[in-house]
């Protein structure tokens, strides 16, 4: 019997030395680089062992920007930083089935575990905020400061990079959310000019829906609900104007008050009215928000709210600027703004190539390489003093405002640029009841809960301290 | 004897390893469940029943959970009834190509849930979807028809796609029952002596295969609690919130907005679901393999 036993403990003891040496080698694998070039880190001061060992030093980077165009932006960044660290080696998104909600997963489980990434993507604002509360980052004043970002930015970019008294992130891509696309040949048949404010908005639906009732006026994809929110973001800039608009995404309203809930409820008042008198394509649950420029583009509906970012899928999808489709900035009155969503690159705590990760987010803050990837990207260049040859006219409109009226780039509400995002899924959730429920008496009042509930006053300190 | 307990202890600790990992992480999320953790860094202090009651106070919550109670009153029976029907006309009645049928009627469940949603997503689409062109072809008026985008039929809209999805699944459990050595023997001595179809169903099939409905019942109740997938490529919830579930509002919680002690409280509730339809169920299975 004790022979059995042995024998079979023997067994088990190699099956599970077997498994750990595996184990151990592909854990070895993956770490290797890392040793090596930490190493010769710490040792350099004595001058000893960096010519011995043939360094090929790494940077690890998690974004995602893996489909269409977006792909082909990121690898002429990549591209940009090999011309000029031909030594460096960039390792993209380690992580296979990588990708959006996934990556964020992984790169949340790694900057637990204190094996972070040398760089990673976020948005500014309230999502770079999260990273920031956690202590996962390094600040990058100095990158800001040695580059000239922080004399070349506007000031409320500068401020959704900004917490604590540091930086924490590097812009490298900025898009504007409040465009009003719309279908040019429709508008050609019909007269129209296309409306830069509510009223001429609901004139325009009025014509569109009496002369061609087979075309919904106003296109709308909302099966990941944020899409609702680019109307109603256009409505209240129109009724409050941007500091209320800012004021209301930050929790800094007293909606129990009748002067703060004013122009909220003329807003949600205009968007009932919209889809009561049909205006609105009824069917948005079905649709994602690329389907719902589709449908301008082949004409099924008039107009969309929709970031810069439809340009890319009318582009994509061969439809003529000018031509088949065309867009404005909306609202243009009371006072017109640049709603911008920008995408930053950070600096871990603890990343394994530091100095390559400098180098990387050196190179983003150049004007000329932000140009190069925001030509490819579709989006503009967060510096004020970059390049302004882009090939089309609507980031050319862009540009210039931007450069214009850098005061009047503000953040937007949706994604997590302004509002944080414990109470963005909310907001979304009452916005896309009232959709299929308008009642706006109580969409106010559940509003004024989730402000409550998700202490949006709280979180968004940030912003209004200087 | 005490070799073979030795043979057990050897050949059960994979079983052991896994279970202990299970137990943990359970016991792990009832843990977090109480803590104050929001936001990217855990933060393991007690804050007693705040997310519960934060939950408890979520419409989001009580529609979830009403609809996870429709899934189950809904979807169960009609996919064991559908399952049981089609396979005992395809054991008795189909002689020739069975395994054609079985194969054609098995495949949907093969379908990843992604594939089924993306699928049935387009089939209700009530502009330019299947269901729509193929009724306003015959003459109906779709305009009313807002399938998965009416939020008082959406709900039913995924479960018939479910539906569609799980009958197979049924179907292969009812025909392995079937096909059960001596319910065979009885049916054969039933068909000789003259016995009519639905006799047979009634008073010889059903109950005879009441394990395999139990098994069934119970595999498609832990469905209904865990259904994800087919709410998240066709709806994410909406229209409104009116196809929410509560697996579906624990990802969202707890990825989306970070409220992780709020996700994990939603897990616990899930939990405590599956356990009361887990519970007899391993007690009926355990008083038949005993009695044996």
């Amino acid at each position: 019997m004790a022979e059995i036993k042995t024998s079979y403990l023997i067994a088990i003891f190699i099956i599970i030395i077997i498994i750990v040496g595996i184990a151990a080698y592909y854990a070895g694998q993956s770490t290797a680089p890392t040793k090596t070039v930490t190493v010769p880190q710490s040792t350099t001061p004595t001058g000893t062992t960096p010519t011995t060992i043939p360094q090929k030093e790494q940077l690890i980077i998690f974004h995602w920007w893996t489909a269409g165009g977006e792909k082909q932006a990121i690898e002429k960044l990549f591209e940009l930083y090999k011309q000029k660290y031909p030594s460096i080696e960039i390792v993209a998104n380690p992580i296979p089935g990588g990708g959006g909600v996934n990556l964020k997963a992984v790169l949340m489980s790694r900057l637990a575990a204190g094996i972070p990434p040398d760089t990673f993507q976020s948005l500014s604002g309230a999502e770079l905020k999260t990273y920031v509360d956690a202590g996962y980052l390094q600040s990058v004043d100095d990158i800001w400061k040695s580059t000239g970002l922080e004399d070349h930015v506007p000031p409320l970019l500068k401020k959704v990079s900004y917490f604590y008294g540091h930086y924490y992130g590097v812009p490298i891509s900025v898009h504007r959310a409040n465009w009003l696309w719309y279908n040019k040949k429709i508008f050609d048949q019909l007269g129209l000019k296309p409306p830069t404010t509510v009223p001429e908005l609901l004139e325009v639906c009025k014509t569109i829906k009496e002369k061609m009732p087979n075309v919904y006026p106003i296109a709308l994809g909302m099966r990941e609900k944020w899409e609702i929110v680019f109307i109603l973001d256009g409505l209240l800039l129109y009724y409050g104007g941007p500091e209320y608009y800012q004021k209301f995404y930050t929790g800094q309203l007293d909606l129990s008050n009748a002067n703060d809930v004013e122009p909220l409820k003329k807003a949600l008042e205009t968007l009932k009215e919209m889809i009561d008198n049909g205006y609105i394509y009824p069917y948005s649950a079905s649709l994602t928000w690329d389907q719902s420029v589709g449908l301008v583009a082949q004409g099924k509906a008039a107009m969309v709210f929709m970031g810069d970012f439809a340009l890319g899928y009318f582009l994509a999808n061969g439809y003529k600027p000018g031509v088949d489709f065309d867009g404005v900035p909306f609202p243009q009155k009371p006072t017109e703004v640049f709603l911008m969503i920008v995408d930053e690159f950070t600096l871990p705590k603890g990343a394994p190539h530091e100095d390559a990760a400098k180098k990387w987010l050196e190179l983003l803050a150049d004007p000329q390489a932000e140009f190069e990837f925001t030509k490819i990207k579709g989006s503009i260049a967060p510096r004020l003093d970059a390049p302004t040859n882009y090939p089309d006219k609507y980031r050319q409109e862009n540009v210039k405002f931007y450069k214009e009226h850098p005061e009047l780039v503000i953040p937007m509400s949706a994604h997590g640029v302004l509002a944080p995002l414990a109470f963005l899924r909310d907001y979304y959730d009452v916005m896309a009841q009232f959709v299929t429920n308008p009642n706006v008496d109580q969409t106010i009042t559940e509003l004024e809960n989730t402000f409550a509930k998700d202490m949006v006053k709280e979180q968004s300190k940030w912003y209004w301290s200087s | 004897m005490k070799a073979s307990f030795k043979y057990a202890i050897i050949f059960l600790s994979p079983l052991f390893f896994i279970l202990g990992i299970l137990y943990f992480m359970t016991f792990w999320t009832i843990y977090i469940s109480f803590t104050d953790w929001v936001g990217m860094k855990p933060n393991y202090s007690l804050a007693g029943l705040k997310w519960y009651e934060y939950m408890l106070s979520s419409e989001k919550f009580w529609v979830s959970l009403k609809n996870n109670i429709l899934w189950l009153l809904v979807f169960i029976a009609p996919t064991a009834v559908l399952g049981l029907l089609i396979a005992y006309v395809l054991e008795l009645y189909i002689v020739r190509g069975e395994s054609v049928y079985r194969a054609i009627f098995l495949y949907p469940t093969a379908l990843s849930f992604v594939v089924t949603g993306t699928l049935w997503a387009w089939i209700y689409d009530p502009a330019n979807g299947v269901l729509n062109s193929i009724l306003s072809a015959l003459g109906f008026d779709t305009s009313k028809l807002g399938w998965i985008c009416d939020p008082n039929i959406a709900i039913y809209c995924l479960i018939a796609a479910a539906i569609w999805q799980y009958t197979g699944f049924a179907i292969v459990l009812f025909q392995s029952a079937l096909r059960g050595g001596y319910l065979k023997n009885i049916i054969e001595a039933a068909l000789v002596d003259g016995a009519s179809g639905w006799k047979l169903l009634r008073y010889i099939i059903i109950p005879n295969i009441r394990s395999a409905f139990v098994i069934v019942a119970a595999l498609l109740a832990i469905f209904s609690l865990k259904v994800f997938d087919l709410v998240y490529v066709m709806t994410q919830g909406g229209p409104g919130i009116s196809t929410y579930v509560l697996a579906f509002y624990m990802y969202m919680t707890t990825f989306w907005q970070q409220m992780v002690s709020l996700g994990a409280a939603i897990s616990v509730v899930i939990f405590s679901l599956s356990m009361i339809i887990i519970i007899p169920y391993s007690y009926y299975a355990l008083k038949r393999w005993l009695l044996r």
